[in-house]
C-alpha cells in the first residue's frame, strides 16, 4: 500500500500513491535497442593485454586510488574470448603486429578498441624501422588517447567516451 | 691497470694492438683470431680473473678511419678485483668494408665474423645473438646463432651504419577523406602470421610444446617462452623476445646527446629516473663536469624513492602471479606507488616519465615542499612495509610457492652475468653504489642486503631489506639538501643552459645558450661505458663519440635482458606454475629486455 502524501516525512515530495514503493510490479517504455546498449555500456570487459609504459597506467586504472570499477569495465579478462575491449596500451612493433591482429580475430562481437597513448595512435616519439605508425595500420580504433603515457583520469575518460559511443550504436547486426 | 696490460702482453707478447686509456677505463684492441684464447686466459688467470662478461655490442666504424670496419665491444667485469676492462673485437671481414650494404639480406657465412665466446661465459649466448640480429656479424661456434629482436623473416641489420632510421612522413592533419590515409582500418600483414622457428635441440615428436606468451598475463608484457613439456614438468624454456623491439639504439644515434634523456624514460619504465641518472652520468662522463653536491644529494634520493617505486610494481604484480587472482596485496602496493608518483609529479609535472635528470644537473630546482613530502611519505611507508612482511614473509602459502624454487647459485649467476638482488640472493655483495660509488654514494651509510638460499624466496627477503635501506639513504639525503640547498645546475656554461636573467646582461651568455640550443656540446672522439645500480641489476650505458653532437654508437645494456637468460637453468625440471614464481621473482620489465 502507498504511503499517503500528507503522512510523508517530507512534504515537498510527492509520494506517488501506487506503484514504486509498494513491490508491485511498475515497468519502464524504451526500445530493445537501448536497454542493450545501456547493458553493454556499462559492462565493458577489458582485455587483461600491455604493451609498454602505459601498460602501468592501465594497471593503476585498475587499482585503488583510481578504481575503474566505478565504471563497470574493472573485470580485466586474459582470455580475448571474454573480453568486450582491446586497450592497445603502447608501442606496436613489427613483430607484434600480427599477434595483436590475431588477439583482436579472437575476441568476439562487439569488440571496441581504444589505442592508449600516442605509441599506439601514431608511433609517437619512435618514427623508425622497428614500430608500427599507429595501431589503426592494423586493427580499426574507436577512441584515442593521447599522452605519453596518458594520465589514468585520461583512459578513464576514454572509457566515459567509448561508453557513450556503445549507447548510440545500434544492436543488429554486425560491425564491419 | 698497466699490470693488467702487462700480464696479458706476458702471456700473449703481441696480441694487443691498440691500447687506450680514455676517462679512467682500459680498452684494448685485439684481433678475432687471438680473442678466443685471450678470453679464456682473462676469465681463468688468478690474477686477473675476469669473470663477469658485462656486455658485448657491435659498433660499424663505417667513416671512422678503421681498417676493419665492424668489430665488437666486450666489457668485462672482475668480481674478485673490482675493474673493469673493454676488449675491442675487430671483425674478420674480407669483403665488408665499403661496397657491403647492411640492407641486404646476407647469408651467414658471407658475414664478418668473431668467434664465439658462449663456451666462456653463459652471458653471451643472447648477447651475440642481439649483435649478429642488429649489426650483423657472425659468431663462429655459437649453437643457435639466430635473430633474436626482429622477425625471423627480417632483411638487413638495423644497426648498420648503411641502414636508415626508418620510419614514415608525419602528417599535422588527420583528414579521413584524404585518400593517403585509406589505409586506416585494414590489416597491414595479410595472411597467417608466421610462425617463429624453435631451437633445433628442442624434441617437438617425443614431448609437448607449449607457448607461453607473448599474449599471457603473468610474462609481465608481451615475452613469449617456448616450453616443452614432459607431463606438466618443464623439459627446457626458451625466452623469446623482441616483441617490443623499438630501435632505442638506433634512434640515441640519430639524436643529439641530450635528446636521448626522455627515451631512457621508456626503456624501464617501472624506474625511469635511475634510467635518467645511468644515462646523463655517462655523457657528463664523456665531458668530464663536475656536479654539485646538492645536485648528487639529489640525485640519490630520486633514485632511491624510485627504487622503492619499482620494488612496489614488483611485489604486487609477484604476488598477483602467486596468489592467483588476489587483487589485494597490488592494491596496496600499487598505492604506496601512487605517493611516489605524487612526488614525482611535484618537482616535474609528470608521473611516470619524468626526464627529470639533465646532463649538469636537474631541470629545474626542487620545490619548496619537497623536503616535507618526502618525510611524511617515509612516515607513511615504514609502517606499510611492515604489514608487507606480516602478510607474506611467514605466509605457508607464500613460502610453499617461493622456497627452494628457482634456484641460481652465485657461480652460475655470474656465469649467466646475472646482476642486482638475484645476484645478491646467491650470497654475493655486489652493488655498485658500494663497490663503485657514484653521485656521492660512498658519503651515505647503508647495508647491501644479501642472501645464500638463491631462491625466489631469498630474492623476496633481499629486495625486502633493500627497501628498508632505500628508506636509510633517503633520510640521510634529506638532512644532506638541507644544509647544501643548492645549485641546482653545474655552472660549466659549456653543458648547462645560463639562467634567463644573465641572458638579458651578458652577451656572452647569450652566445652559450644560442650554441646549446643549437648546436648542443661536442664530446671528445672516444669510448665511455658507464654502468648504474638500477632496481632490476646493472644498467649500462655504452657512448662512442666522433667528435659531434650525436653519438656515434650508444648501446644499452638492460638489466632484465641479461637477468632473463638464466629462466631455463632455473626452471628446467619445475612445473610451469613455478616458472611463473620465477618470471615474477626476475622482475622483468619488456621495454628494458627488447629495448
Amino acid at each position: 500500500m502507498g504511503l499517503d502524501a500528507g503522512t510523508s516525512p517530507h512534504p515537498d515530495v510527492a509520494i506517488p500513491q501506487t506503484g514504486a514503493k509498494t513491490g508491485e510490479a511498475g515497468f519502464v517504455i524504451t526500445t530493445l535497442e537501448e536497454a542493450v546498449n545501456w547493458g553493454r555500456s556499462n559492462s565493458v570487459w577489458p582485455l587483461l593485454f600491455g604493451l609498454a609504459c602505459c601498460a602501468i597506467e592501465q594497471i593503476s586504472v585498475g587499482m585503488a586510488r583510481f578504481d575503474l570499477a566505478r565504471f563497470g569495465s574493472e573485470v580485466f579478462r586474459a582470455s580475448p574470448r571474454q573480453a568486450d575491449l582491446l586497450i592497445v596500451s603502447g608501442r606496436v612493433s613489427n613483430k607484434m603486429s600480427p599477434v595483436i591482429r590475431r588477439v583482436y580475430d579472437q575476441m568476439s562481437d562487439p569488440k571496441w578498441v581504444i589505442a592508449m597513448g600516442d605509441c599506439a595512435s601514431c608511433g609517437g616519439p619512435f618514427n623508425n624501422y622497428a614500430i608500427v605508425q599507429g595501431v589503426d595500420k592494423i586493427i580499426p580504433v574507436d577512441v584515442y588517447v593521447p599522452g605519453c603515457p596518458p594520465r589514468p583520469e585520461a583512459l578513464i575518460y576514454s572509457i566515459m567516451m567509448l561508453q557513450r559511443k556503445i549507447r548510440a550504436e545500434g544492436t543488429l547486426g554486425t560491425r564491419e | 691497470m698497466t699490470n693488467v696490460i702487462e700480464k696479458i702482453q706476458a702471456k700473449y707478447p703481441s696480441v694487443i694492438k691498440e691500447h687506450i686509456e680514455f676517462r679512467d677505463e682500459t680498452s684494448i684492441t685485439v684481433s678475432a683470431d687471438e680473442f678466443h684464447d685471450l678470453a679464456s686466459f682473462l676469465r681463468d688467470d688468478e690474477t686477473l680473473r675476469y669473470d663477469l662478461l658485462v656486455d658485448v655490442f657491435g659498433t660499424d666504424r663505417l667513416k671512422l678511419g678503421h681498417e676493419s670496419r665492424l668489430a665488437a665491444n666486450y666489457e668485462l667485469y672482475s668480481v674478485p678485483h673490482n675493474r673493469f676492462l673493454r676488449v675491442i673485437v675487430e671483425a674478420n671481414d674480407p669483403e665488408i668494408n665499403s661496397s657491403s650494404n647492411g640492407m641486404q639480406s646476407t647469408e651467414k657465412s658471407a658475414l664478418p665474423s668473431i668467434p664465439s665466446v658462449t663456451d666462456i661465459w653463459s652471458t653471451a649466448d643472447w648477447l651475440e645473438r642481439e649483435t649478429y640480429d642488429l649489426m650483423g656479424i657472425n659468431f663462429v661456434g655459437h649453437k643457435n646463432m639466430r635473430r633474436i629482436m626482429m622477425p625471423d623473416n627480417w632483411v638487413g641489420h638495423p644497426l648498420r651504419k648503411d641502414y636508415p632510421l626508418g620510419g614514415e612522413p608525419v602528417y599535422f592533419n588527420h583528414d579521413r577523406e584524404n585518400p593517403r590515409f585509406a589505409h586506416l582500418g585494414k590489416p597491414l600483414i595479410v595472411g597467417p602470421s608466421y610462425e617463429t622457428e624453435l631451437p633445433e635441440e628442442m624434441d617437438t615428436e617425443g614431448n609437448m610444446v607449449v607457448n607461453l606468451g607473448p599474449h599471457h598475463p603473468a610474462t609481465h608484457g608481451v615475452l613469449r617462452i617456448a616450453l616443452e613439456l614432459d607431463g606438466e614438468k618443464i623439459v627446457r624454456a626458451m625466452p623469446e623476445m623482441g616483441y617490443l623491439h623499438s630501435g632505442f639504439e638506433k634512434t640515441g644515434e640519430n639524436k643529439r646527446y641530450e635528446k636521448f634523456i626522455p627515451y631512457c624514460d621508456r626503456m624501464d619504465y617501472a624506474s625511469p629516473m635511475c634510467n635518467n641518472l645511468a644515462y646523463v652520468m655517462a655523457v657528463e662522463k664523456m665531458l668530464e663536469v663536475e656536479i654539485p653536491e646538492h645536485v648528487q644529494y639529489v640525485r640519490v634520493i630520486l633514485s632511491e624513492l624510485q627504487r622503492i617505486s619499482s620494488h612496489m610494481i614488483w611485489l604486487g604484480t609477484h604476488s598477483m602471479d602467486v596468489s592467483g587472482t588476489t587483487h589485494a596485496l597490488p592494491m596496496y602496493c600499487f598505492q604506496q606507488r601512487e605517493l611516489v608518483l605524487d612526488i614525482f609529479e611535484m618537482i616535474c609535472g609528470a608521473r611516470m616519465t619524468t626526464s627529470y635528470f639533465s646532463v649538469g644537473g636537474l631541470r629545474w630546482p626542487l620545490p619548496g615542499a619537497f623536503i616535507d613530502a618526502v618525510t611524511s611519505f617515509l612516515d607513511v611507508f615504514s609502517g606499510e612495509l611492515k604489514d608487507f612482511e606480516d602478510m607474506l614473509t611467514k605466509h605457508p602459502i607464500w613460502i610453499r610457492r617461493l622456497k627452494g624454487i628457482g634456484l641460481l647459485p652465485a657461480e652460475v649467476a655470474i656465469d649467466f652475468g646475472i646482476t642486482g638482488p638475484m645476484l645478491r640472493a646467491a650470497g654475493v655483495p655486489l652493488d655498485l653504489r658500494k663497490v663503485r660509488p657514484y653521485s656521492s654514494y660512498d658519503q651515505f651509510d647503508f647495508d647491501v642486503p644479501t642472501a645464500t638460499e638463491a631462491d625466489c624466496y631469498a630474492r623476496y627477503l633481499v629486495r625486502l631489506e633493500e627497501l628498508r635501506q632505500s628508506m636509510r639513504i633517503i633520510e640521510q639525503g634529506i638532512e644532506k639538501i638541507k644544509t647544501v640547498p643548492g645549485p641546482h645546475r653545474t655552472a660549466d656554461r659549456k653543458v648547462s643552459l645560463p639562467p634567463r636573467a644573465e641572458i638579458s646582461t651578458s652577451m656572452e651568455a647569450l652566445i652559450h645558450h644560442f650554441k646549446l640550443v643549437t648546436e648542443g656540446y661536442r664530446p671528445p672522439q672516444g669510448q665511455v661505458y658507464f654502468a648504474n645500480e638500477n632496481p632490476k641489476g646493472w644498467l649500462g650505458f655504452g657512448l662512442i663519440s666522433d667528435g659531434t653532437a650525436v653519438p656515434h654508437r650508444l648501446r644499452v645494456r638492460g638489466p632484465s635482458f641479461v637477468n632473463l637468460q638464466a629462466t631455463d637453468y632455473m626452471a628446467k625440471g619445475g612445473f610451469i606454475s613455478d616458472l611463473i614464481t620465477i618470471i615474477g621473482s626476475v622482475d622483468i620489465v619488456l621495454g628494458e629486455v627488447d629495448r
